[in-house]
């Protein structure tokens, strides 16, 4: 399975006089995810009900891999997207083996593919296969939502359109789904269109991040770019204050120039910290033992030195790209 | 009732075992038609309602009165036109069952869920998949609720049909009233009761093995 190329061009959405969505356009790269946020109300569910044209738009075009979907049959352009909706919903009359295995038995998969599909899907969401004859009553938030993403994947669609999907669950488990969904699309390659009111969440998961508001968008860019240029004040306001520490956790201490010029017996009693440690976590851990400096170790190779004075002028912004 | 007569003569029972049994089948296919026939028009008009949502006042307005008018009055009705015919007895019992499936078929299927309809049309579900697969089962014990209701209603409503000459157990009950005789009076009254327990307890057993999800949890 590898990703589809999705394209935007001047999509608008008008419902009555409101401008639910207002010239929307912007390109998603084949094998990466994108993450509409903004406030509420700000149209990214039109924007993506769209793109598998549960809504029609009110004009402008929509491209995957160049074919405008607005010329393609609903029913066949829906089997071939993966739609997880805001509600996760379900079928509570099925149980998860025939929740997930819905797309390709309408497809018409053989039985045998779509159990071995079924089984190995369960293995790649963490559930245990005998959870397969259970119904949606009979699990978690957290099992519940895995299990949509898991219908929503099954026909290995090479674009997965996500509308919420870790919502509905506590910190915690929302953490380690959206580790755990990180790593599948990484190792599956496939284009996703992520839907979140919470800009943690795009930071954390977005390749590119689309800030709306009022139906406009406001910014496109990765998000380190969006933390340490927001393109106006709204933008700002909405990535936080603490954008300066945000943008601390996407990168990782043996991802940045480390001090070689402190030797390794100088830091006798300081922390050491693997490479990938978040640099956030490395200023967490300098201050708890009230040093000045720790070691970047790999094992047993010493890497250099992370300061912070050093830290200290990436919060100024004084490297920013 | 003669003073000296027992309540139950069972010996009378015995000797009438054969059409006893007789009756009891009439009285199950009078009732398994007016309802199967019920439903089938109950459907066709609820799927047409459910499409044009407009047509629901009317529909529920003339199946109301049909089923306010008293069920004797409606027979004698019928009578000249279809004479005293098992025609008769059923275009009457049917009429009984429409308001109730009608109202439970269509609040059943829009009841459910609009996240779950959702999830199926983003799915790929063409409209009639969506119908059979997702909001006919999920209506299914709302609709069996009404089937319930409407299949007891039936049951009492057979034994009047005895008028026109039908009745199933209806029949026995004429006959006591007749000739002021109370066993077979107590034959048609409670194996009516006795009928309408059965049906309904059968009916639950089918609604549970219909909708295996409702039992978890
Ligand atoms: N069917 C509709 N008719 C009229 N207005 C609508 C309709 N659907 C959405 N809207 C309006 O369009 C705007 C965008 O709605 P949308 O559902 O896309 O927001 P959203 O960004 O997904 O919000 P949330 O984070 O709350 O889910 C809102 O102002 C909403 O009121
Ligand atoms: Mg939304």
């Amino acid at each position: 399975m590898s990703g589809a190329t999705v394209e935007l061009r001047g999509v608008t959405k008008r419902y009555g006089s409101t401008l639910a969505v207002d010239e929307l356009s912007f390109t998603v790269p084949a094998g990466r995810i994108c993450v509409l946020v903004g406030p509420s109300g700000c149209g990214k569910t039109t924007s993506l009900r769209m793109m598998n044209r549960l809504i029609e738009p009110t004009s402008g075009e929509i491209l995957i891999d160049g074919q405008n979907v607005l010329h393609e049959d609903p029913v066949a352009l829906r089997r071939r997207i993966g739609y997880v909706i805001q509600q996760v919903g379900l079928f509570p009359h099925e149980t998860v083996a025939a929740n997930i295995a819905t797309v390709p038995q309408l497809l018409g998969w053989s039985r045998d593919r779509i159990r071995a599909r079924v089984d190995e899907l369960l293995a790649l969401i963490g559930l245990d296969r005998n959870m397969k004859e259970r119904y949606p009553a009979q699990l978690s938030g957290g099992e519940r939502q895995r299990v949509g993403v898991a219908r929503a994947m099954a026909a290995e669609p090479p674009l997965m359109l996500m509308d919420e999907p870790f919502g509905a669950v506590d910190p915690i488990v929302r953490n380690r789904l959206q580790d755990e969904f990180l790593n599948l699309q990484r190792t599956l390659g496939i284009t996703v269109i992520f839907v979140t009111h919470d800009i943690d969440e795009a930071i954390k998961l977005g390749d590119r991040v689309a800030v709306m508001r009022t139906g406009k968008l406001v910014q496109y860019s990765p998000p380190a770019e969006l933390l340490a240029h927001p393109a106006d004040d709204f933008v700002a306001q909405f990535v936080g204050h603490d954008r300066a520490l945000k943008r601390l956790g996407l990168l990782t201490v043996g991802g940045i120039e480390l001090d070689r010029t402190i030797d390794r017996s100088r830091l006798g009693a300081a922390p050491t910290l693997s490479p990938s440690t978040s640099v956030r976590d490395a200023l967490a851990a300098l201050l708890v033992a009230d040093a000045r400096a720790a070691a970047v170790v790999d094992g047993s190779n010493y890497l250099g030195a992370i300061t912070l004075p050093a830290i200290g002028r990436m919060l100024r912004g004084d490297d920013a790209k | 009732m003669t003073p000296n007569e027992p309540l139950v003569r069972w010996d009378w029972l015995a000797s009438h075992a054969g059409e006893i049994g007789f009756r009891v089948g009439e009285h199950l296919e009078l009732t398994a038609i007016a309802v199967a026939v019920g439903l089938v028009v109950a459907f066709a008009l609820s799927f047409a309602v459910l499409r044009i949502p407009r047509l629901y006042p009317p529909v529920t307005t003339v199946t109301g009165i049909l089923y306010t008018i008293p069920s004797l009055a409606l027979f004698a009705f019928l009578v000249p036109y279809t004479g005293l015919s098992v025609l008769t007895a059923e275009i009457g019992l049917v009429s009984y069952t429409l308001l109730i499936l009608i109202r439970n078929i269509v609040n059943g299927i829009r009841s459910v869920p609009s996240d779950v309809r959702d999830a199926a049309q983003g799915m790929g579900y063409t409209p009639r998949q969506i119908l059979w697969r997702i909001e006919l089962p999920l209506a299914l014990a709302v609709i069996f609720a009404g089937i319930r209701i409407a299949t007891i209603t039936t049951i009492g409503l057979v034994t009047v049909t005895a008028l026109i000459g039908e009745g199933g157990l209806g029949y026995f009950i004429l006959l006591g009233m007749q000739e002021l005789f109370s066993t077979p009076l107590l034959v048609g009254a409670v194996g009516s009761i006795l009928f309408a327990i059965a049906a309904d307890s059968a009916l639950v057993l089918l609604q549970r093995a219909l909708t295996p999800w409702a039992r978890v949890r």
